[in-house]
């Protein structure tokens, strides 16, 4: 029963934040909304015993991403409204006709295998604890090329972002 | 010392090279001086390799540069015999006189030193094609041969008739290459090899069909090569390159390629009777076909050219009836004196301006004694009187065909009519230019300048002398193809008297035709009232016309193959090329720009309409996993 | 009374992909899009996660911070893009954008 309700109450926080995330009209609704999302996705590693993943979670997404999300809001201020009304032709009906068919086939599939998953393969028994040592023990031998090549990743993502905000015009205006 | 002979060899193509990369290389007495000097070093190598030769008893050997392919082994090697030899003395030794002609007949070119450089290019092409010591690297010199006979031909490239007649004396060999590479192929598939050692001495352990269809395919590349009937008319066209390269072209290198290239086969060629035959028929048919269009052609160089065709009928039927030492000397002896003749013409046009229509000249004998006396020898050569070169050589060919017998006699015949025709337009063509009245006076007429005077002295003497190296009392050429032949079976010459009925024979064929010339073109003897019948003159006008003409011959080739194929290919050209090509063609690009008009509508450009396309595939995959339920499994 | 079986995490690991999508095709405004865009990465993270607890191997959890890397790196560079064009047109709106219109 305490499994299921650890499951239930966050699993419903992280719906919740997200349909807020797509629903409100205040960008800084939205983030907070996202924040809901993630610290209730970050209890619900805890239950799976990811305990290490769970903490870079709230250290990085809640807490580095989200800074530069609400920053950049305050940056380009909230006061603007978006337009309600739709304006590209047919986005509307293209849309609710994707979503229908969607929303059908998972429908079907949910029915048709009675609510369970197919996974082909059988639960272990065992538990393994996400500890730092055994993620590292993993990352730092047989993900070390993955590894190392997404360090390059970042450092051009770093390099990108500087040169795409440089504002070069105004450099030049105050020099 | 056997690496010697390369030296002559490619000190050519280094002082082509060199001289090609010297582009501010303008003045004319240096560039003599680097391919005078190159010419003769080589020469003297190669008299020197020649003295050794003779001494080591016509011994053969090989020089390997490097091995080309291991299996089938090719080697790029050169081979020096009794034969290669011959060829390497005659081609470097003429090249020298030819050149110190040039310097005087070229000066004030334009472009004097790329004459110079084609022509070094030329003479290492004809070497690498003599030297070479199997069939590859016969085919290299062969192509290379017709690639810088191009070069020469057409050298006045500013003239649409020379780049023209470049272009046929290419395109025509062409079609005996073709020949030429189809024969290596059946080499390659019968022999394993290419060597001329190992497939000339395994020849008689193979099928006479499969030999042949070897040698037939080989002497279609002779034919062309050496311009023989049916692909004859590139030579005379190819008068419109410079009159010196007109004369290393005709006497020592290019044409004689063929029938180098028919002696060096000959153990092949001994075992195919019906090749053979074929290369008596077409060399009689070439020899007369050519003397009949020389006896009435106006122009200086195309009588010479049509001669030298002639001459070359004459090689191939000796090569027909097996007399292949006669052959070579053949091509020995006419080296000389058409170098000569070559030369000759090549001082009149210089000394008449350029001038080349024999009907516009006439009595330079007196303002030109000297090169008058050196063609009168050429004249007296090519007729085959004795005891000049061409006596011997055309004798023996004479002799070895009727020593054949039986069905022979008549071939016999036929060329010694030829012979007649030979003397006769030969005779016409120096009374023409140097006896007659003058027909047209033109002003300050000199002889030769001294660097025409002694290549044209050299060569008379040369064609004077050069017929005793092979005479029936001493078979210098013989011995020295002795070793190359040794496996071929020659015609020899009958002995005794009937040997002197035919000397005899042949001497008044020469002098039959000379003294026909002379009446008819000296003492006008057609304009007399013996001959004054309407009769007569419809005959000699149509023997006139169809001589100019060359029988048609170009008329009726033109009307089969020019018309005929501009006819199908404008059928072609309508059908198949705009309708069915281009139409294809168009419907694919077409369709391309209409479906990209269409679908370039859906790059909106805007992120939610991809976001949009991103669901359809999204459903698109979600369905794909349901309706095969273990994918990945 | 229920057991919580792998399923259940992956189900909610559909529906919270479901809802980002949902909000990628009817919001306009680039910052929300890219939140919907985490929302769908993070549904991502939870199948990882909930695979490794299933497989009992570590890799699924080690996947996760590769995931998480390129979020960052992705949020850091289209934040950085969205700045520059607010600076040009002031609006963060993604209809105005059609300069690679076909």
């Amino acid at each position: 029963m305490v499994e299921f309700l650890l499951f239930l109450v966050p699993a419903s926080l992280v719906l919740i934040g997200a349909l807020i995330v797509i629903f409100a009209q205040n960008p800084v609704h939205n983030a907070m909304g996202l924040v809901l999302t993630l610290i209730s996705l970050a209890i619900i590693y805890i239950t799976l015993n990811a305990t290490f993943v769970a903490m870079v979670q709230m250290l990085v997404y809640a807490g580095a991403v989200m800074t530069l999300f609400l920053f950049v809001i305050m940056m380009i201020g909230v006061d603007k409204k978006e337009q309600s009304k739709e304006s590209i032709k047919g986005q509307t009906l293209l849309v609710s006709g994707v979503l229908l068919v969607l929303i059908s086939l998972l429908i079907y599939v949910a029915i048709n295998s009675n609510f369970t998953w197919d996974l082909w393969f059988e639960a272990v028994q065992f538990d393994i604890e996400g500890t730092p040592q055994l993620i590292a023990g993993t990352l730092f031998t047989a993900w070390i090329l993955p590894f190392e090549i997404i360090s390059i990743l970042l450092i051009v993502a770093t390099t990108a972002a500087i040169a795409l905000a440089y504002d070069t015009k105004k450099r030049k205006q105050h020099v | 010392m056997e690496n010697l002979v390369l030296v002559p060899v490619f000190l050519p193509l280094v002082t082509a090279i060199f001289l090609f990369t010297q582009r501010n290389l303008i003045k004319e007495s240096i560039v003599n001086i680097f391919t005078l000097s190159s010419s003769v070093i080589s020469f003297l190598i190669t008299s020197f390799i020649f003295i050794t030769f003779t001494i080591e008893k016509f011994e053969s050997y090989s020089v390997v540069l490097y091995q080309w392919t291991e299996s089938p082994k090719i080697d790029f090697s050169f081979t020096l015999d009794g034969l290669s030899a011959l060829m390497l003395l005659l081609v470097s030794g003429l090249s020298i006189f030819i050149q110190q002609f040039s310097t005087s007949y070229m000066s004030k070119d334009e472009n004097y030193r790329k004459y110079f450089v084609y022509f070094n290019f030329f003479v290492f092409s004809m070497l690498v094609l003599v030297m070479s010591s199997n069939f590859l690297i016969m085919f290299l010199g062969w192509e290379l041969v017709g690639l810088s006979s191009y070069l020469l031909i057409s050298f006045w490239s500013s003239k649409t008739s020379a780049s023209k007649a470049g272009n046929k004396a290419f395109i025509l060999n062409r079609i005996g290459d073709f020949g030429f590479l189809v024969g290596l192929m059946f080499i390659l598939n019968t022999f394993k090899s290419f060597d001329f050692q190992e497939v000339l001495h395994r020849a008689n352990e193979i099928p006479v069909n499969t030999i042949t269809v070897i040698t037939l395919f080989l002497i279609l590349g002779a034919f062309g090569k050496s311009a023989q009937f049916p692909l004859f008319s590139w030579l005379p066209d190819a008068m419109e390159g410079p009159t010196p390269a007109s004369a290393l072209i005709h006497a020592a290198t290019m044409v004689t390629a063929g029938v180098f290239m028919l002696v060096r086969i000959s153990p092949l060629l001994q075992y195919s009777e019906t090749t053979s035959f074929v290369v008596l028929v077409i060399g009689l048919l070439t020899a007369l076909i050519s003397a009949f269009s020389a006896i009435n052609q106006y122009d200086i160089k195309k009588v010479l050219a049509y001669s030298t065709i002639s001459q070359l009928g004459f090689m191939f039927i000796a090569i027909g009836v097996g007399a292949y030492v006669a052959a070579v000397f053949h091509l020995l002896t006419h080296a000389f004196f058409k170098a000569l003749l070559f030369l000759g013409a090549g001082a009149v046009i210089e000394a008449l301006h350029h001038e080349q229509d024999i009907r516009n000249m006439g009595g330079l004998r007196k303002k030109m004694p000297l090169t008058a006396g050196m063609m009168g020898i050429g004249t007296l050569a090519i007729s085959g009187i004795p005891p000049l070169a061409g006596f011997w050589s055309k004798d023996e060919i004479l002799a070895s065909i009727f020593s054949k017998g039986g069905i022979y006699l008549g071939f016999w015949a036929l060329t010694l009519f030829a012979a007649v025709l030979t003397a006769f337009y030969m005779g016409r063509h120096w009374l023409l230019i140097f006896n007659s009245e003058p027909s047209k006076t033109i002003e300050d007429i000199h002889d030769a300048p001294r660097n025409m005077k002694v290549p044209l002295v050299v060569l008379g003497i040369f064609s004077i002398f050069i017929g005793f190296v092979n005479t029936p009392f001493f078979h210098g050429v013989e011995k020295l193809l002795h070793i190359t032949l040794e496996e071929v079976e020659i015609t020899h010459l009958p002995e005794g008297l009937t040997l002197v009925v035919l000397a005899l024979i042949s001497i008044g064929a020469g002098f039959a035709g000379l003294f026909l010339a002379y009446l008819i073109f000296s003492q006008n003897i057609l304009q007399s009232k013996l001959f004054n019948n309407d009769g007569f003159k419809k005959l000699i006008k149509f023997i006139k016309e169809a001589s100019f003409n060359v029988l048609y011959l170009n008329k009726i080739g033109n009307v089969i193959f020019v018309a005929g194929a501009k006819l199908f290919s404008k059928r072609v050209a309508v059908i198949i090329d705009s309708i069915l090509i281009d139409g294809t063609v168009n419907l694919v690009a077409n369709s391309f720009s209409k479906s990209a008009k269409i679908t370039s509508s859906s790059q909106t450009g805007l992120v939610r309409n991809y976001v949009l396309y991103f669901g359809f595939f999204l459903i698109i995959l979600v369905a794909v996993f349901i309706v095969t339920p273990l994918v990945g499994n | 009374m229920f057991e919580v079986t792998t399923d259940w995490y992956l189900s909610l690991a559909a529906v919270l992909f479901s809802i980002g999508f949902f909000g990628m095709m009817i919001r306009r405004n680039a910052l929300i899009m890219f939140m919907c865009i985490e929302l769908m990465l993070n549904a991502v993270n939870l199948t990882f996660i909930a695979a490794s607890k299933h497989f009992g191997t570590i890799d699924g959890q080690v996947a996760v911070f590769f995931v998480l890397v390129v979020a960052a790196a992705e949020v850091v560079v289209g934040l950085a893009i969205i700045v520059s064009i607010f600076r040009k047109q002031s609006s963060a709106s993604v209809d105005v954008l059609n300069l690679s219109r076909g």
